[in-house]
């Protein structure tokens, strides 16, 4: 045979590139590779937090872009950090191509998302961070550097010396635990600023109501107040609303909601410091995807923040983030 | 039979050029057909888009219109300019009622059309307001001077303005995703009276568009005259340049097509002008054109891998149709090699072949006769010589001689006893030489001599001889014993018959090509049936007379061929004269022709 093949090379070299060319023409269109398989475990399933939906949007609009499947699931409530792990255990045993975590907990998530990278499964930051590198990529809002436009736009508003309140949502999660840092960076330097104890609203916006209420009480020289979330911005907003306060206290929240959009026009929050859940939920599963694809990953994304003050809200480009279209 | 798959066989051959050609085919035409059909799926998917881009186009045409008529009843109904260009009213009651009339129509434009999220007027200036949907409430903090519909209203002056998508924030509580016509009324004095508000629920639109799909990821987008996005399908995408959209091209693109240059990503652009402002535009990935396209590819390759196992059993079949009479051809071949040329190759029906295989039986049977002939020939030759053999050692001469050498003796005529033995054994060792076939003519001349010697001292006044051979021609080659037997023949039958003494002449002549031995005697000669039938073979003779002669003439015809051989001339009375014939050349004796 390979005798035969020497002495008539012309035939064989034809009859295998024709071969070959058949081969590549068949190869070159086979049809898309399987799905690949992303969960999504996001902090709360509540449907009523827009900020998770929208995530929710940019991810499938990326999934069907990218020819990914993705399925998304989440712990009850923000609080629920052990509904987490066990949503994430649960992942691990679809045995997906890719887990994305918005984490609850900073520390506790820490194990589960080590079993995660531990195996097969490519795992993602998506929002919120755990307090260890294994992520491939950590596609988050710079939380603290939105918290330093929050303390920023809080200073452009007050005059004269203050103390400040920043209302925090559960100390747990990383997203939070940055705002913080940020907002406390710019104020910590600014002299007639005197800033108190954190409250800790424990998940609760009746909480941050009852804080704000009880602050302004406490405080008489209570004259601005930072809310590092949507629930805490409301519930602060409320308090001041019924206190009357519009005018003495400063409010700057985190965000966006219905709640959020009045309170900026009735001029009782000046600012809210809004994210990009839509870029998140999009770019989360295209890095994911493209690291499943065997592509390079950028270690961390940058979603942007956007400081949103009664005028700028209806500019057209800040209209899909605060008021975000559902279909 | 051989196995049916060898290399280098023809049948192999036959298989691969099939199989080559096959492919070949294949592919040339799938890669043509393919182009070929991907050709017409684009175009295909071109009319298809326009199709659809201009379906969307009358949809949302027709909601735009239904607010242009909305708005030209506004614009044109009386009660609506009287309460708005009124300055002060009579009474609260004929306020109250005017405004009622209004919301009345307004509401009646309202009536079963959960498209339509309000029609309202604001008036320029004192503050009145009238809403279809009586429900709506102003929002306190928004100022509708701000608004752009108020603002692009008033600068149209009269004309309908219709605004991108975006959220209507006028009313409390509610922020609805809308699209609105607005239209600046003015009085027939020519002052401005108010704007008037149609807004359409966003929702409606967004409902016809998202579904919209071309290809796989292809979609629709509008975009107003300002290149704002009125709707994207990710629309945040392009806001935060994740994504571009090509939306000068757009703009200054009427109507039609155009494709972006963006390698493996272009996109087909299918722009229609809405006629207000828009332009609705159906984008497609230009590599997911022809979304069908590898299922073609892949049913051309099934296909084609199918025709080559066809084709591949095919010239199996063809070839083991062709090779099967060649090698049963080959195996006769391979018998008559061996020895057996007693077959018959049966004549296939394929032309080529069955003359193949008639043109060899009849060669076999051609090799056949020759080899029967040769057989025959040689078995002639043996007994010829045999025959010469005895014709030698004819043993009347023998004691003949004996007894006249032995006479002689008694005689004491030793000297002649001498000469006679010495002549007999001279005679026997000529013939029977060194077994040779071929002696030259010297030997024979010797022969001869010691023949005529012993016969003439027998009958010694009876006989005469003379023997006059050319001495050049001595060397020549010729067969053994021709001579003796011719002489014998002259002396018995001639000389011995005739009344007193004759003469034997042995004597040779010689032509370009030829030898000729000519034994001449005055015997008392033949007739013309005796010279007729001396030569004939044997079995059709009377007698067995002449068996020498005979024997001379064939022997010399089977080595020379012939032409050559004996030949007498007789006349009774008068004496015989026999030629031998044969050829100069004899360095090899041919058998046979």
């Amino acid at each position: 045979m390979f005798a035969y093949r020497l002495r008539r090379p012309a035939w064989i070299v034809g009859l295998i590139v024709m071969m070959l060319s058949l081969a590549w023409f068949a190869f070159a269109s086979w049809p898309d590779r399987a799905p690949i398989r992303i969960e999504i475990i996001i902090k709360s399933t509540d449907d009523s937090i827009e900020f998770w939906k929208v995530l929710k949007d940019g991810a499938n609009v990326a999934a069907e872009e990218f020819g990914a499947e993705v399925k998304v699931t989440g712990a009850r409530s923000d609080a629920d950090v052990d509904g987490q792990i066990s949503r994430v255990e649960e992942a691990i045993s679809r045995k997906p191509d890719a887990i994305i975590l918005s984490a609850n907990d900073f520390n506790r998530l820490v194990p589960v998302a080590k079993k995660v990278a531990a195996g097969k499964i490519r795992f993602f930051i998506v929002d919120s961070g755990i307090n260890a590198d294994i992520a491939r990529s950590a596609v988050a809002t710079d939380n603290v550097k939105a918290g330093k436009e929050a303390g920023q736009a809080l200073l452009d508003t007050l005059e004269g010396p203050a103390d400040v309140a920043i209302i925090n949502y559960g100390s747990a999660g990383a997203s939070l635990i940055d705002r913080e840092k940020g907002v406390r960076s710019v104020l910590d330097e600014q002299s007639g600023i005197r800033l108190l104890a954190t409250y800790d609203a424990q998940g609760q916006e009746d909480n941050a109501y009852l804080y704000t209420k009880r602050a302004i009480a406490e405080h008489p020289e209570l004259r601005g107040i930072v809310g590092l979330n949507e629930p805490t911005s409301v519930g602060a907003g409320r308090a001041i609303r019924e206190l009357g306060m519009s005018d003495r206290i400063r409010l700057i929240g985190f965000d966006s909601s219905i709640n959020e959009v009045k309170l900026l026009e009735e001029g009782i929050m000046q600012a809210t410091i809004i994210q990009n859940p839509f870029q998140m939920g999009y770019l989360s599963v295209k890095t994911a995807v493209d690291s499943v694809r065997g592509k390079e990953v950028p270690k961390r994304i940058d979603t942007g923040s956007l400081t949103i003050t009664r005028d700028n809200m209806y500019e057209e480009e800040n209209q899909k983030l605060l008021f975000p279209f559902y279909e | 039979m051989k196995p049916p798959f060898k290399l280098r066989s023809f049948q192999t051959n036959i298989v691969f050029a099939f199989a080559l050609v096959i492919l070949m085919t294949i592919l040339i035409m799938g890669v043509t057909s393919y182009y070929v059909s991907r050709e017409s799926v684009q175009s295909n998917t071109q009319t298809y888009t326009t199709e659809l881009v201009k379906q969307v186009n009358k949809n949302i045409r027709s909601y735009i219109n239904g607010m242009m008529y909305m708005s030209d009843l506004a614009a044109g109904n009386r009660t609506i300019q009287e309460y708005f260009s009124a300055t002060s009213f009579k009474s609260l009651e004929e306020e109250k009622k005017l405004k009622e009339s209004i919301v009345d129509f307004l509401g009646s434009m309202l009536v079963s059309r959960t498209d339509i999220a309000s029609v309202n007027i604001f008036a320029t200036s004192g503050g009145r307001f009238v809403t279809g949907r009586a429900e709506l409430e102003r929002n306190p903090y928004i100022d509708i001077e701000e608004m752009s519909w108020y603002k692009d209203a008033l600068a149209a002056h009269g004309e309908n303005v219709i605004s991108s998508s975006h959220v209507q924030p006028i009313f409390k509580g509610s922020y609805p995703w809308v699209v609105s016509l607005s239209r600046e009324l003015i009085g027939r004095d020519g002052r401005s009276l108010g704007v008037f508000l149609v807004d359409l629920n966003f929702s409606v639109m967004n409902d016809i568009l998202k579904d919209i799909k071309l290809g796989k990821r292809g979609y629709l987008f509008i975009v107003d005259q300002n290149g704002k996005l009125v709707y994207h399908p990710q629309q945040q995408l392009i806001y935060s340049k994740l994504k571009t959209e090509m939306i000068d091209r757009v703009l200054v693109t009427q109507s039609g097509t155009f494709t972006s240059d963006e390698g493996k990503d272009s996109r087909m652009y299918t722009v229609e002008d809405a006629g207000f402002g828009w332009r609705i535009v159906g984008v497609s990935y230009v590599n997911e054109l022809a979304a069908n396209q590898n299922n073609l590819r892949l049913s051309f390759i099934f296909l084609g891998l199918v025709c080559i196992v066809i084709a591949i059993l095919i010239s199996f079949y063809l070839s083991q149709r062709v090779s099967r009479p060649i090698r049963q051809l080959e195996s006769h071949m391979k018998e008559v090699e061996r020895g057996n040329f007693d077959l018959h190759v049966p004549v296939p029906k394929t032309i080529e072949i069955g003359r193949l295989a008639r043109a060899f039986n009849i060669m076999v049977g051609r090799i056949k006769e020759l080899m029967n002939q040769t057989i025959s020939d040689q078995e002639q030759k043996r007994k010829s010589e045999l025959s010469a053999l005895q014709a030698q050692i004819n043993p009347h001469f023998l004691y003949n001689t004996l007894d006249s050498i032995i006479w002689m003796a008694e005689s004491n005529r030793s000297q002649e006893v001498i000469l006679m033995t010495s002549a007999l054994a001279k005679l026997f060792r000529a013939s029977i030489g060194k077994g040779e076939e071929l002696v030259p003519i010297r030997n024979e001349i010797e022969h001869i001599t010691n023949y005529l010697k012993i016969q003439k001292m027998r009958y010694s006044n009876k006989l005469d001889y003379r023997i006059d051979i050319d001495g050049s021609i001595e060397h020549i080659l010729t067969i053994k014993v021709i001579l003796q037997p011719i002489v014998e023949n002259a002396i018995y039958h001639g000389i011995k018959k005739k009344r007193g003494a004759g003469s034997v002449v042995v004597k040779s002549q010689m032509t370009d090509t030829d030898i000729l031995l000519i034994v001449e005697d005055n015997g008392c000669g033949m007739d013309e049936e005796t010279v007729r039938t001396l030569l004939l073979p044997i079995a059709k003779r009377p007698e067995g007379r002449g068996v020498g002669v005979r024997n001379v003439h064939e022997r010399l015809q089977l080595y020379f061929g012939p032409q050559y051989g004996l030949s007498y001339a007789s006349s009774p009375g008068e004496g015989t004269t026999a030629t031998i014939r044969f050829p100069k050349k004899t360095a090899v004796p041919p058998v046979g022709e």
